[in-house]
């Protein structure tokens, strides 16, 4: 087990953490709502890297599982009245299982089998949520969520969403330190030879599989309370990529890389859709950018020009 | 201490917070899709948006203030729009917001509204569901909506004094609330006519010969539709070498009577369609419109103008109106006086339902006939149909 954290990071986490804390008494509506979305594209982000930095799978339909906690939270908040402490553990749990059936079929591929199969069932999800009108909403979404008393603000849901980010982020943080992980990067290194030397790879990766998607339901449960309501573009491929891509521009093989990735890419996003309505070729820059520059990411990038700067460029 | 603490906070956030405290503005925060596929709707509802603002401007303003667009895409996805539209809210203090396309991007941003207390009218998204069961204090909406266009297809069908339909629309809630508001309108004028088959096709469908042989397997004398833009356009294609057109009427909502669609489809539109449309370029029924459409040529750079912008201009005549009578922008005061207003518009006076918050806004419907010297076809004889359900 690794679960020293460095102490740089510690304090960089520490600080973050703090100001996040002290983001209400500003007053501004708009940084508390531009926080709070961040901290669930974060989670959202990191819990997919459970499966790409951590197991060396890419999964196209991660989106599923944020809208399957997304839809799951809202309709028994809403339809059923449950009362938040059974509806939300419920709908991680749904996320979960749905995450484990979908593992089940898509671990016994690797590589662009196991993407593309994601991908299929992310879109049977979308589906689903299309056509069970009834249930759903249909594309006209599910609008109107019920938030319990306690965290119907913007100030209360902001910190509702910092304590549950964050203690998901510790639970993250030390899954992904553990023996497990450990392992899991054993299995992504060279799946072969891990499988050598005992390791059951097919289960491994379907535990990472499970772990990621029931964050992903962490995040889309807070999302679908935040907006008030669930949308089928939540699960539509298009926010699979999205994230992805936050995860790729973080630096996937970095624990906060996604995280990063995540913050940096929705507040280019917010602001360049002020100024512009061109943000799919920014985003497609971006995307250029990462493949042929940044292969690890903002997180690479900093640890290169530390190592210029400290190191005196080691050439 | 406290108070030091909190400037202190405050200052470090200030550039992110973007802190705006101009006030002798009146700010419209207006959404609609301006890139990618939604633009082809968003680009000239902003013409009509900036037209109406610049009028607006040229006359003094709302209570004498400036009026100011912040305009936000929002991607025809309604978790962006209500992102773009909280954004609108809580950086750049929107008085008012304006705008959306589709339902669920009109129900999105129908909810942030009421979250943060600040009026939305939607100009465009049609759903029902935004005046009946999602209806709130802070939401009007000035577009018709399914049960009035369904209600005017029912009363085309009992003129034509046909005896059956087969109705298709296309699988989402666009089409099922236009088919439920179809029946409603036939129960109410022509309880008599059968419908025989109900199809549905896929948002988005290209291939419509399974449905095209159904119909004309069924024997059904009219087709009622929805499908709109490219599905009608890809329908039509498919559908005239069987010679559909040539045995049944389509009367058709989804607005393929504008000349987008006419213009776009040129000699390759079929015979026997009536359709609608919220405004027709060469139709002056309405005092004002001869003027509105000269000045939306000359914005757009061409004749023959869309049909979408005069939703857009129509929102921010109300939005004049409304803040006028209401002498502030404050949101329940804006709502109050929305609530049973009526205004003047180039396609007929509009008034705001103050139960409903739903205005009565009627649409032009009409059989698409050839023209000579054109090489499109225009709706001839036209015929309003008012907003009302009776």
């Amino acid at each position: 087990m690794s679960w020293n954290i460095s102490r740089g990071v510690l304090i960089t986490c520490l600080v973050l953490f703090g100001l996040l804390v002290f983001v209400p008494l500003t007053g501004s509506k708009y940084l508390i709502d531009l926080s709070t979305e961040i901290m669930v594209y974060a989670l959202f982000a990191l819990s997919l890297n459970v499966i790409i930095g951590f197991s060396g799978n890419v999964s196209f339909g991660h989106a599923a599982y944020f809208a399957i906690g997304g839809y799951a939270n809202a309709i028994l908040l809403t339809t059923y009245g449950w009362p938040l402490i059974f509806a939300f553990p419920a709908a991680i749990i749904l996320s979960a299982l749905a995450a484990a059936f979908v593992a089940y079929f898509c671990t016994r591929l690797t590589d662009i089998y196991f993407a593309m199969l994601t991908l299929a069932f992310s879109m049977l999800v979308w589906a689903i949520a299309f056509k069970w009108r009834s249930v759903t909403g249909g594309d006209d979404g599910f609008v109107g969520v019920t938030v319990p008393s306690f965290i119907d603000g913007r100030v209360p849901f902001f910190y509702f969403t910092l304590i549950i980010v964050t203690a998901s982020i510790i639970i993250l943080w030390l899954i992904c330190h553990s023996a497990f992980g450990q392992t899991l990067i054993a299995v992504r290194e060279n799946l072969t030879r891990a499988g050598f030397i005992g390791v059951n790879t097919r289960m491994m990766r379907g535990i990472a599989f499970v772990i990621a998607g029931a964050f992903a339901g962490v995040a889309g449960a807070i999302f679908a309370m935040y907006n008030r309501g669930v949308y089928t573009e939540s699960a539509f491929w298009a926010e699979s990529a999205q994230v992805l891509i936050m995860t790729l521009l973080g630096g996937m093989y970095s624990f906060f890389g996604p995280a990063i990735g995540a913050a940096t890419l929705y507040i280019l996003e917010r602001f360049a859709n002020e100024y512009t309505e061109y943000w799919p070729t920014v985003l497609g820059l971006i995307l250029l950018v990462i493949v042929l520059v940044l292969p690890e990411g903002l997180v690479g990038l900093a640890k290169r020009l530390k190592e210029r700067l400290f190191l005196g460029g080691g050439q | 201490m406290k108070s030091i603490l909190r400037a202190s906070v405050a200052a470090a956030f200030i550039l992110a917070a973007g802190a705006n405290t101009v006030i002798s503005e009146v700010k419209i925060g207006v959404l609609y899709p301006i890139a990618g596929t939604g633009a082809v709707y968003g680009t000239p509802a902003m013409h009509g948006h900036n037209m109406a603002v610049d009028e607006v401007n040229a006359a003094g303003g709302i209570m004498g203030q400036k009026v100011v667009t912040f305009a936000r895409d929002t991607k025809l996805n309604p978790a962006a729009a209500a992102a773009a539209a909280k954004e609108l809210i809580t950086k750049e203090d929107v008085d008012v917001l304006v705008g959306g396309l589709s339902s669920a991007v009109g129900l999105a941003i129908s909810e942030v509204a009421r979250q943060e207390g600040v009026v939305y009218i939607a100009t465009i998204p049609k759903t029902i569901q935004m005046t009946t069961n999602k209806l709130h204090k802070y939401v009007f909406r000035t577009s018709s909506h399914t049960d009035f266009e369904g209600d005017a297809i029912a009363q085309i069908v009992k003129k034509l004094g046909k005896k059956s339909i087969c109705d298709i629309q296309l699988d989402y809630a666009y089409g099922h609330d236009l088919a439920a508001g179809i029946e409603k309108g036939l129960a109410r004028h022509a309880p008599n006519v059968k419908k025989l088959i109900d199809l549905r096709s896929k948002l988005g469908a290209t291939d419509y010969n399974a449905q095209i042989t159904q119909i004309l397997g069924s024997g059904c004398e009219v087709v009622t539709s929805g499908l709109w833009g490219s599905h009608f356009v890809n329908f039509a294609q498919q559908a005239k070498p069987f010679g559909l057109f040539d045995r049944v009427t389509y009367v058709s909502g989804g607005e393929i009577a504008s000349h987008e669609i006419a213009g776009k489809m040129g000699k390759d539109y079929p015979d026997n369609v009536i359709s609608n449309t919220y405004e027709l370029w060469y139709d002056h029924s309405f005092p004002g419109h001869k003027k509105f459409q000269a000045d939306l040529a000359k914005r757009s750079g061409k004749k023959e103008t869309a049909m979408w912008p005069v939703l857009a201009y129509i929102g921010v005549k109300f939005i004049e109106a409304a803040g006028n009578k209401a002498g502030s922008m404050d949101a329940d005061k804006f709502a109050a006086a929305l609530e049973g207003m009526t205004i003047k518009t180039p396609v007929g006076d509009r008034t705001i339902d103050p139960k409903t918050h739903q205005a009565n806004t009627g649409q032009f419907w009409g059989p698409m006939v050839k023209k000579s010297g054109v090489d499109y076809r225009v709706m001839s004889p036209v015929t309003f149909y008012p907003a009302k359900l009776d």
